[in-house]
């Protein structure tokens, strides 16, 4: 069967140019590929100045390559780029829109911006208001919203058109735990019910495992590892540490020739045993501590996450 | 062109008529645009024409420049201000993102302009006649309706112009709203015909379309134009410049775009 692409980016380079008489140029993205299935939730992690955001801009026609091919939606983006922008839709982290509208009249012009009107218009901007706890700020004017409010009205105006590819460039930087929890809650729902794509960049390792199927970290302007989050870890042998104190003898050689053990660091009372998955190893390990008879005092289990992975790859 | 397509057209020329609207409601200094600065400018020029005792066709001439060049400039703004509005509320990058063309822009920014540019006009041409005893409508209807026109449209063309300028220097070139109307206000012969400024100067004046609408509304109070068919040539101009101007436009957004100044815009 074959698998339908919302975004297929293929050896994608772009460098800016800064000065009018003497040039500097700096590479963001060099020889990108990237192919994001229809209906996924994929993340773009990356330290910044990475080429994340320079990614999703050039995905949302903001901005132009010197290289490279984009298709959205199935479509030749310089050549469809109109048709495009109709379908997709982007919310950024630190969102600005017109100071003097208010929370509705925003929702308004944005709706219009993509063709919404008359009575269809109203209501999607209702349900808008309503779908993110919009409604009591719906006459307050942006410059007088909190972050999270504006960042609220952010992804509510990405979601005016009902995109069909949602881009998402760090919705929840600069917000209170609880706010950026709601956020997420809400990107999870849009994805579950009605099966939008999304690219999300963020720095938040955390939110990209709880809520990215993949995931893949620039460096450089390079996409240095993709995949699922699991998978990362293995193909970077980062696993899972099972840390244990102990008294008795160990032979740390015969522990260390058990399967799937990557790397083993022993004192007279502890050991840290580096695996590639604690819930396969651990019983094993037990077992041999039973069978040599050695007394456990205490057991920790550290898994790894994408942290590991981030420091793994940009180290 | 189909209805559905006619009305995605209207719908997304009106949300920049919603926007600049919107935005002219509720800044202050808006309303100084259209009240305030228009009537000091009306109101020094008229009573110093009064001290001159100037002869009535030449008070006319003076009249005509000053009303025209205020409905000019507050027109011309808020066709700038389209962009303006975004970059000052750092909004650029979501407008653009939309699927959204040059000329809905332009004719929705327009649409604002000549209604805040007309109300100027209207309120100048009642002053002018209960103050001054001036009569702006004494050439008639048609006349007044394309000399109007001819204003409209070279406002569009100097807004337009500031957009470009926006979209290839930054902001740093938002002061062009506001000067670029001053220097027409030094070419066109707004207070003095241009046949008295050197040759060189008479030849930038020449390629300034509202010079010849200026031109040509005064002929109806004696003035002989700088040449014939001064309108048409308005006309042809103005219309050739916004053309220009357009693809102009689509150009410097694609170098925006190209070199990341419509991101910068936003940030």
């Amino acid at each position: 069967m074959s698998v339908s692409f919302a975004v297929e980016v293929i050896g994608l380079t772009k460098t800016f140019t800064s000065g009018w008489f003497r040039k500097r140029k700096k590479e963001a993205l060099r020889d990108v590929d990237l192919s994001v299935p229809e209906g996924a939730f994929w993340g773009l992690l990356g330290p910044n100045g990475a080429g994340k955001t320079t990614l999703l801009s050039i995905i949302s026609n903001l901005l132009i390559p010197e290289q490279g091919e984009v298709r959205v939606l199935g479509k030749d983006l310089r050549k469809n780029a109109m048709e495009v922008s109709g379908r997709i839709n982007l919310s950024s982290g630190h969102a600005n829109f017109l100071w003097s509208l208010n929370v509705r009249e925003n929702l308004e012009y944005y709706a219009m911006l993509y063709g919404l009107s008359g009575k269809r218009r109203r209501q999607r901007v209702e349900d808008l208001l309503h779908l993110f706890d919009l409604s009591d700020f719906a006459r307050v004017r942006f410059d007088e919203l909190s972050t999270g409010t504006k960042q609220k009205l952010s992804l509510a105006k990405s979601l005016v058109n009902d995109p069909e590819l949602l881009l998402l460039d760090e919705p929840t930087v600069g917000l209170d735990p609880d706010v950026a929890h709601r956020i997420r809650e809400a990107i999870q729902r849009l994805h579950r019910e009605k099966g939008t794509t999304i690219l999300m960049t963020t720095h938040n390792m955390k939110e990209a495992e709880s809520l990215c199927e993949q995931v893949g970290f620039i460096k450089d302007g390079k996409i240095k590892a993709l995949g699922k989050p699991k998978d990362l870890k293995n193909e970077l042998r980062l696993g899972d540490t099972i840390m244990i104190a102990f008294s008795g003898a160990l032979h740390a050689e015969s522990l260390q020739s058990l399967k799937g053990i990557y790397a083993l660091q022993t004192s007279d009372s502890s050991c840290q045993i580096l695996v590639d998955d604690h819930h396969e190893r651990l019983p094993q390990i037990l077992d041999f501590f039973i069978g040599e008879k050695v007394f456990i005092h205490d057991l920790r289990i550290k898994e790894s996450d994408l942290e590991d992975v981030f420091m793994a790859i940009t180290r | 062109m189909s209805s559905w397509r006619l009305q995605d057209e209207m719908t997304k020329t009106r949300a920049f008529v919603f926007k600049n609207w919107i935005m002219t409601k509720r800044n202050v200094f808006t309303l100084f645009e259209i009240l305030f600065w228009p009537l000091v400018a009306f109101l020094s020029v008229g009573l110093l024409t009064e001290f001159a005792a100037l002869q009535p066709e030449m008070k006319a001439f003076i009249l005509v420049g000053v009303i025209s060049m205020s409905a000019v400039q507050v027109c011309q703004l808020d066709v700038a201000y389209v962009l303006l509005y975004d970059v000052w509320s750092k909004a650029v990058k979501h407008g653009f993102a939309a699927p959204v063309g040059i000329r809905h822009l332009l004719f929705g920014s327009l649409i604002v302009g000549i209604f805040r540019g007309g109300t100027v006009f209207v309120l100048l041409v009642t002053a002018s006649y209960f103050l001054f005893g001036f009569d702006f409508t004494l050439p008639g209807a048609l006349p007044m309706v394309l000399f109007v026109m001819g204003l409209f449209l070279s406002a569009a063309m100097v807004g337009v112009f500031v957009c470009i300028l926006v979209l290839v220097f930054g902001n740093r070139a938002e002061v062009a709203a506001w000067s670029l109307v001053s220097l027409m206000l030094l070419l066109c012969g707004v207070y003095y015909p241009v046949s008295i400024l050197p040759t060189w100067v008479r030849g930038l004046a020449e390629i300034i379309p509202l010079t010849y609408f200026l031109e040509y509304f005064r002929l109806f109070y004696g003035f002989t134009p700088l040449s014939s068919h001064v309108l048409a040539k308005g006309y042809w101009m103005v219309t050739v410049y916004l053309l220009v101007e357009v693809f102009a436009m689509k150009a410097a957004l694609q170098r925006a775009k190209r070199t990341g100044l419509l991101l910068k815009l936003s940030e």
